[in-house]
Formats: structure tokens, C-alpha cells, sequence
């Protein structure tokens, strides 16, 4: 009898349908494999199909409940077919089904990335940072009695610390109404000018969901330097780069009051 | 953990949970989906446990595996006990991964001395690492191995001989197994030590047509089947009254009808009670 080890190797490629898959949805299950089960009336590929179709169930049921924008543009059927592709190229690493859907922006860059239908990875792109500011670390608020205590003088140096669920996303396609429009599955989305504008978006979870913001260009390039850890100074002057009149202060201020900003500390 | 019925607290009904403080005597949640570092689910089942007894039933740590015990998965789970302090921890008896690839299913493992052995070892090395005890579950099973020198409920008691863990017992699958691998359920409880099964759980199973005959699907997406019911009563009868989860995963009905159907089992979970005083 195969050892242990060889039984899974075997049932596993039996089930996720290495090689060519049988019409019951199953990989040739190997002459080892075959002889090792017991048939019955139903006989083995019956059998393994009821297995090879629960994990492929579940691989696809966890793409859709991740990427309902990206399901809603290209449809249930292509939705299938891409995501079974998907798992056949990067099959599931882990225990927690929640993490599958990492690659999937990438995969459709991949097959889409230099055609009329690139904007499908970028809405990917953004399903996903939503997924990870959902279940990002949580954080206390701010605290000034910390910010009080930095003299003036150090508040060049002062680096600002965003909160761990938020996300920054550009594209150079109107991806905020793309995902609003296909979010709300209870009415045809209205159709979209991809011409019309690239957006760029602040992501940050709030009052219990994750709320996206359309950002200015200065506002982006502000936030972006903050989350490389620069100091105050040099996040102000990116944004002044792209925006003379970009209004530090305000945009700070707001930052801390909506907790996109929540910690701080002084460059040592 | 109260011995009484509990009901599969899934992320459709957390507000409402929240909001209306059912009475229902704990709830029983899947941990990955807790496995967070933070965000809003969290939240939800904290305060949820801050009023009610809960058990963290895994189904991705793939115990009965030969990869390496994955450490990010038992880091995470031990991080979602220390968070949630549940009354009860478990995990399947059966394996889910292999060469790094995992099939996110539960899957059958040949019940040989070879396996026994590399099963209970592994159970114990994730009670060590938790610091507590675990509960296995039987898994519905459609498929059986040549190989298999013992019979699952055999495996099962050998696996609590070896590791000293508990038994979460799934009367469904004993059921749904029973019919697809042609054996009679009586054995199996007859088996299984009284004093290890710390956990019951029922659910619904879906018949399908094949070949002329109906395979059975543990799909937990219907109400108990009766004759599902009928099994329950005789677990009871053998190993007393126990907390009984219901379990319902896919087409998830209204909260009133999963609490309806802890209201049925209570009632089997009362008579038991009488007959034991």
C-alpha cells in the first residue's frame, strides 16, 4: 500500500484536476490512486467529482464574495471560467480561504493588461485593498498631548502615522464610479466614459465599513509620502509640487479628525 | 458550555445577533473567519461574546496532513483563542492540504495505524501549542480507502486513546457517511467513548441521484432530515445530554429559523436531561 504521503500527493491532483480533467471535473486520478479506493456502486470518479467540486465551489465562492464589482462587470459565466483559470495557475496556499484573492488583480492584468479591457485589473486592485482595509489591524485615536509636546521647532521632522486600514489607489480610469455604479446590484449601472479621467482614492475604514474618497492629485501625493514614513515637511512639499496652493493644514487637520492620521513621531 | 443547543453564528447575522440579544444558549463560529488582525467582524463577536459562551470551530488547519503543521495558521488560531476565550476549540479529523497546495475541502484519510499515528501526534502538537485541549470532528465521508485496517469510529477512538483530545460529534455526517459507505450508524456511537464527546452537531444534507441510487451530500443548507433527528435521540441516549450545535452554511435562512431549529434540539436535550436525573 502507497504511503500516506503518496495517497495525498495523488488524491490532490486528483481533485484540483492536474493534467487533463475528466468529464467529471476531476484529474486523472493516477492507476496508484484509482486502486486504492473502493469503488462501490458509484463507482471512484463519481466519488471524487463530489470532492473535486466542493473545493472548487468554494475557491470560486470566495473570489465572488471579494470581487462583486469585477463579477458584476464581466458576468457569471467569464467570472467562472476565469476564476477556475485562476486556480489552476496559483491554486489556494492556505487554510483560510480569505486570503485566495491576493493574486486575482494581478491574473487579470495578466490576461487583460494590454487590451480595451485593462481597467478590469485595476477594479480588481482596488476590491482587493478594500478587502484589506476591512480586516486591517485596529488603532487607538490620536493623541495630542503627544503632538503638544513637540516644540515647534520639530515640526519639520514630525512623521504622521496613517491608520494600518488605510489603502491609497490611483488608476488612470474613473475606477470610484465604476464601483459605485456596479456595487449596487439592484439596478442596470449606468454606462461609463473610461475616457473621462483617472481617479485617485483614499480607502480607510470608518463607522464600521470601508469608505472610499476621491483624493486631489496634491492630496495623494501628500498622504503617499507620509506612508513612506518622510517627514512633514517633505509630505508638503510633494503636494506643493503638483499644487501651489495645496492647504497643509487643512488637509491635516481633516486627516486626524476622520482617523486616516492617528500617531506620530518625531524623527530621532 | 452549557448543555444545550447552540446555533453556527455566521457574518449575515452578526447585527442582528448584536441588536436583538436572541436567547439561544451560545453560538459556535468558524475561526479563520476571525483570524483578522482587526476591523469590524472582530468587533461584532467580541461584544457578542461579552453575552454569550462561543466555540471556535477551525476547518483549514488540515490535521491529518503530511505537510508540516502550517505556523501562521495555528499562530493565528492561537492569537483568535486568546482574543475570544472560548469554551470550546475544534478541528476535523481529516486533512486539507498537501505539498503546499490546499483544496480548501475536507478530505478523507485511510484509517491505518500509519495514519492513526500521524494524526494523533498531530493533534497533540496543536493541543501543546494552544495550551488546551482540542475537539475532533468526523467529516462526511464518499469515498473509503482499500487500504483501511480499521473502521472510522475505530480510527476516532484511537485518535482520543492517542492524543487525549475530545470528540466533536456530527450525528448528520455519521448519517450522510453511513448511507454512502454502507454501514450501520449504530456502530459508530457504540464506539465512540461517552466520557470524550464534549460536542454534538446536526445539520442538513442534500440527496442526490446517481446511478439509480441517491448519494448524500452534506451540503448544511436544509433543515435536519428526520431520520437525522431520529439518530440524535439515540446519540443521547448513549452519551447524555451535550451541546449540541445546529449548523447551517449555505442558503443561510433567517435567524428565526436556525433558532426554531435549536429550539428542537433543546427539547430532545430537556428529555435527555429527565431521563439522566
Amino acid at each position: 500500500m502507497p504511503t500516506l504521503r503518496e495517497l495525498q500527493i495523488d488524491f490532490m491532483a486528483a481533485i484540483l484536476g492536474d493534467g487533463a480533467p475528466n468529464a467529471a471535473g476531476c484529474g486523472p486520478a493516477a492507476p496508484r490512486l484509482a486502486g486504492e479506493l473502493v469503488a462501490g456502486e458509484f463507482g471512484v470518479a463519481r466519488r471524487l467529482a463530489i470532492y473535486a467540486d466542493n473545493a472548487e465551489q468554494h475557491f470560486i465562492q470566495s473570489l465572488r464574495k471579494s470581487f462583486p464589482v469585477v463579477h458584476r462587470l464581466v458576468g457569471e459565466n467569464y467570472f467562472t471560467q476565469c476564476a477556475r483559470e485562476f486556480r489552476r495557475l496559483e491554486p489556494s496556499t492556505s487554510g483560510d480561504l480569505q486570503h485566495v484573492g491576493a493574486a486575482f488583480p494581478a491574473y487579470w492584468q495578466r490576461r487583460h493588461g494590454s487590451d480595451e479591457y485593462r481597467y478590469l485589473a485595476d477594479m480588481a486592485r482596488l476590491e482587493w485593498l478594500y478587502q484589506e482595509s476591512l480586516t486591517a489591524a485596529n488603532h487607538p485615536p490620536f493623541d495630542f498631548a503627544k503632538l503638544a509636546r513637540v516644540p515647534a521647532a520639530g515640526y519639520d521632522l514630525l512623521r504622521f502615522r496613517l491608520h494600518p486600514s488605510v489603502r491609497l489607489y490611483a488608476s488612470e480610469f474613473p475606477a470610484l464610479a465604476i464601483w459605485r455604479e456596479n456595487l449596487r446590484g439592484d439596478q442596470e449601472p449606468a454606462l461609463i466614459d473610461l475616457s473621462s479621467g483617472g481617479d485617485r482614492v483614499l480607502l480607510a475604514r470608518a463607522a464600521g465599513s470601508v469608505a472610499l474618497h476621491p483624493l486631489t492629485v496634491a492630496e495623494f501625493a501628500f498622504l503617499q509620502r507620509i506612508a513612506a514614513g518622510a517627514g512633514f515637511a517633505a509630505c508638503v512639499a510633494a503636494a506643493a509640487e503638483v499644487a501651489c496652493d495645496f492647504d497643509a493644514s487643512g488637509v491635516l487637520e481633516k486627516c486626524v479628525r476622520e482617523r486616516v492620521i492617528v500617531d506620530l513621531c518625531e524623527r530621532t | 458550555m452549557p448543555a444545550a443547543a447552540g446555533i453556527g453564528l455566521r457574518s449575515a447575522h452578526l447585527a442582528e445577533v448584536l441588536r436583538t440579544r436572541p436567547h439561544i444558549a451560545w453560538f459556535e463560529v468558524h475561526s479563520e473567519n476571525y483570524f483578522a488582525a482587526g476591523g469590524t467582524h472582530i468587533e461584532q463577536l467580541a461584544r457578542i461574546r461579552a453575552h454569550y459562551p462561543l466555540s471556535l470551530h477551525g476547518v483549514g488547519l488540515s490535521l491529518g496532513s503530511t505537510d508540516p503543521l502550517e505556523k501562521r495558521h495555528l499562530d493565528e488560531l492561537r492569537r483568535a483563542v486568546t482574543r475570544f476565550d472560548p469554551a470550546l476549540v475544534s478541528e476535523h479529523l481529516a486533512w486539507s492540504s498537501v505539498g503546499g497546495r490546499h483544496a480548501n475541502e475536507l478530505l478523507p484519510l485511510p484509517y491505518t495505524e500509519e495514519a492513526l499515528r500521524h494524526v494523533g501526534a498531530r493533534i497533540a502538537a496543536v493541543q501543546d501549542a494552544l495550551g488546551r485541549q482540542i475537539l475532533v470532528e468526523n467529516i462526511a465521508s464518499y469515498v473509503e480507502f482499500c487500504g483501511s485496517r480499521l473502521s472510522e469510529w475505530e480510527f476516532l477512538a484511537g485518535v482520543v486513546a492517542e492524543s487525549a483530545c475530545g470528540v466533536l460529534l456530527d450525528v448528520n455526517n455519521i448519517y450522510v457517511s453511513a448511507h454512502n459507505l454502507d454501514f450501520e450508524p449504530e456502530n459508530y456511537l457504540a464506539a465512540i467513548p461517552p466520557a470524550a464527546v464534549r460536542e454534538l452537531h446536526l445539520a442538513g444534507h442534500t440527496m442526490v441521484p446517481s446511478q439509480g441510487r441517491e448519494l448524500l451530500i452534506d451540503t448544511h443548507g436544509a433543515p435536519v432530515a428526520d431520520t437525522v433527528w431520529d439518530l440524535y435521540e439515540r446519540a443521547l441516549a448513549r452519551f447524555g445530554a451535550i451541546p449540541t450545535l445546529i449548523e447551517w452554511d449555505t442558503h443561510i435562512p433567517p435567524l428565526t429559523t436556525l433558532i426554531a431549529e435549536a429550539a428542537k434540539a433543546d427539547a430532545r436535550l430537556a428529555a435527555a436531561h429527565a431521563d439522566a436525573a
